[in-house]
């Protein structure tokens, strides 16, 4: 296990202050967080390449706090990759090998798995300069596998890839976590790639560990604003809420102008009647209904009107406003389904927010955002 | 006239005003003074000794320069702006008062001493090598370092990630990354070693056949009005130097490591 206890750190101006984060072995532990919110300096503290000011850093039980990084046991691949440009393909994956003065052949043992596992065979005499993209990437994964340390640390080390090149290196990666048995301690600010290759998360946001835990309960209950704004939840709403029956919370959302109903696992608070909190919805969990065609049915509908609609690949994002008020909602469905429905500027929708896939936070906005109209529409 | 011909044109007006002065040179050659000229005792011991001082002064000054570079390129340490700061010291003074300083050194107790139980260094060859290994030690530390601040850190770090000790990350990673800058920083103070003539004969002197080098036999002909023979020297200490830095130039051309 990889544990970092409350670990402050700056760089300049910038402070990274009290993270704890645990890897523990064989799994993904990813630290995600926007550009300049601490993630890389997070990392490059617990390699070694800055002192931290505070904490402790343990592996496998041993304080590795103070150690020099190449006794740290962990294995290091940073954004830019790093392949030494003086050496071959061949030469950069052998040379932890080589610095341990082991004299084993690239066809022997463990190399010669990996090799064939990253599909870098035919590369093996080729200069690092002249290697494509994912092959660079390949070869830096190799590298750090080589070394025979169990617990790999990547700095976004796929940021600078195609999409396509990307997702093929997302499995290529897991495959390398299974076979090779590896902790990987990984930092993006990808939120696909995050909740695909992470089995727990770490979200950082200007310095501060805001939330973290398994990948499905941060995914699916952001702990604040912030967080549910990070991960790309645009439908927060206030809710007063009233009263618990069946097992259901009940709440008031003004903007929305409709009472709403709540699983009660979709909050973890101990709401109570008298407060407040912000309930929230991803926009792929809302169910668009057009009013013609279906009966309203179930709680929790919105009657609205469509304002705009932004085609995106194989999705289309609706922007509706309810009919009460102007709060908008956004929603995406996939775009046989947009095609087939009709909908366009100005048409009258049904907005359903299923009761299962609504959230609720624990505060307020600072400034609604139910009832800001984004700048396009 | 577009910005890429001006700039163009400007590299070649450089090249035009010092070619203008070797040109003008021979205005006073005279063909059958080159060879007894450059085949006389005196010139080929200038030659020797400058090309054997330059070459001594050169690997010391690298010796020393190489993890003084490397330490002000990596590491923060107290009194880290100082000694940065005092590497310019040979730029900011002239030769002649860096040799007077030596000088003085050495009439001092601790340079007394030293001269007494260690080597002369004043009018000797030692003090060539001295005084031309602190005109050049300043200027290689500032190339070397310049070479190793364009190494990203990351390739040290992740070379010790990988299992190597400082020091091996230092010899496997940075040392070859940086040859380029390293050939170039030898280069230049080697060259700038062989022309050294401020310190050198304020420290040596200019004794012949003992302390004589190239430049300083070029000053000591033109001292007595001997334009010919002047021209002939001047001629071969341009030669040398410039064929053995295009040689160098050639030699390394095509050789990056980002």
């Amino acid at each position: 296990m990889l544990e970092v206890t409350d670990l402050s750190a700056r760089a300049g101006s910038f402070a990274l202050r009290n993270a704890s984060i645990m890897v523990p072995p064989s799994s993904c532990h990813v630290i995600l967080g926007p550009t300049g919110s601490g993630k890389t300096l997070l990392l490059e503290s617990v390699i070694g390449l800055r002192i931290p000011q505070t904490g402790k850093i343990f592996l496998e039980g041993k304080d590795i706090t103070c150690l020099p990084m190449e006794q740290r046991g962990l294995s290091y691949v940073p954004q830019d990759l790093a392949l030494f440009p003086h050496m071959t393909v061949r030469e950069n994956i052998v040379y932890p090998l080589r610095i341990r003065g082991d004299k084993q052949d690239i066809e022997n043992g463990i190399v010669r798995a990996l090799i064939d596992s990253l599909a870098i065979r035919d590369l093996l005499d080729r200069s690092v300069r002249n290697l494509s993209g994912g092959e660079r990437q390949r070869t830096a994964l190799a590298r750090a596998v080589a070394s025979g340390c169990k617990y790999l640390v990547l700095d976004e080390p796929l940021s600078a890839l195609h999409e396509s090149l990307k997702k093929e290196l997302w499995y290529l990666l897991k495959d390398l976590q299974r076979r090779y048995d590896l902790a990987i301690l990984m930092v993006t600010h990808d939120l696909e790639e995050a909740f695909f290759l992470g089995d727990s998360v770490t979200i950082i946001l200007e310095g501060r560990v805001r939330q973290q835990g398994i990948k499905e309960d941060v995914y699916e209950h952001p702990a604040s604003v912030d967080v549910a704004r990070f991960l790309g939840i645009r439908n927060l709403f206030d809710v007063r809420m009233e009263r618990t029956t069946d097992g259901f919370l009940w709440g008031y959302c003004e903007a929305l102008g409709t009472a709403l109903r709540m699983s009660s696992s979709g909050g973890k608070l101990g709401a109570n009647e008298t407060s407040t909190l912000v309930a929230g919805i991803r926009s792929e969990d809302v169910v668009i209904m057009i009013p013609e065609a279906s009966e309203p049915y179930g709680t929790n509908i919105v009657e609205g009107t469509v304002r705009n609609t932004f085609e995106n690949g194989s999705f289309v994002t609706l922007i509706a406003t309810s009919g009460s008020s102007s709060a908008v909602v956004e929603a995406v469905l996939p775009r046989a389904l947009a095609k087939k429905s009709g909908l366009s500027q100005g048409s009258p929708v049904l907005l359903r927010l299923p009761e299962e896939s609504l959230f609720l936070i624990n505060g307020v906005f600072p400034k609604s955002p139910c009832t800001e109209t984004p700048a396009v529409i | 006239m577009n910005f890429r011909k001006i700039s163009i044109a400007c590299s070649f007006a450089t090249f035009g005003l010092y070619a203008l002065l070797i040109l003008s040179l021979f205005y006073f050659f005279q063909g059958d003074k080159l060879l007894d000229t450059l085949l006389s005792d005196r010139t080929l011991f200038s030659i020797r000794l400058s090309l054997g001082a330059a070459t001594i002064s050169t690997v010391f000054s690298m010796l020393i320069a190489l993890p003084a570079a490397f330490a002000l390129s990596r590491y923060e340490f107290r009194g880290k702006r100082a000694v940065d700061t005092m590497l310019e010291l040979p730029m900011i003074v002239s030769p002649a008062a860096l040799g007077a300083m030596l000088l003085i050194f050495f009439n001092n107790p601790l340079g007394l001493w030293i001269q007494d139980h260690g080597a002369q260094f004043v009018f000797t060859f030692y003090g060539i090598v001295l005084a031309q290994f602190l005109t050049i030690c300043g200027v290689s530390t500032r190339l070397i370092k310049a070479a190793m601040d364009e190494i990203p850190v990351r390739f040290e770090a992740v070379a010790r990630t990988l299992g190597a000790s400082p020091s091996k990350a230092f010899f496997t990673v940075t040392l070859p990354l940086s040859r380029r800058g390293l050939i170039a920083a030898s280069v230049l103070s080697w060259a700038k070693a062989l022309g050294e003539f401020g310190a050198t004969i304020t420290v040596a002197g200019s004794m012949a056949m003992k302390t004589e080098t190239l430049p300083i036999a070029i000053f000591m002909r033109l001292s007595s009005a001997e334009i010919e023979g002047t021209v002939v020297l001047i001629l071969i200490l341009v030669s040398i130097g410039l064929s053995i830095l295009y040689a160098v130039r050639f030699l390394s051309k095509g050789a990056s490591y980002a």
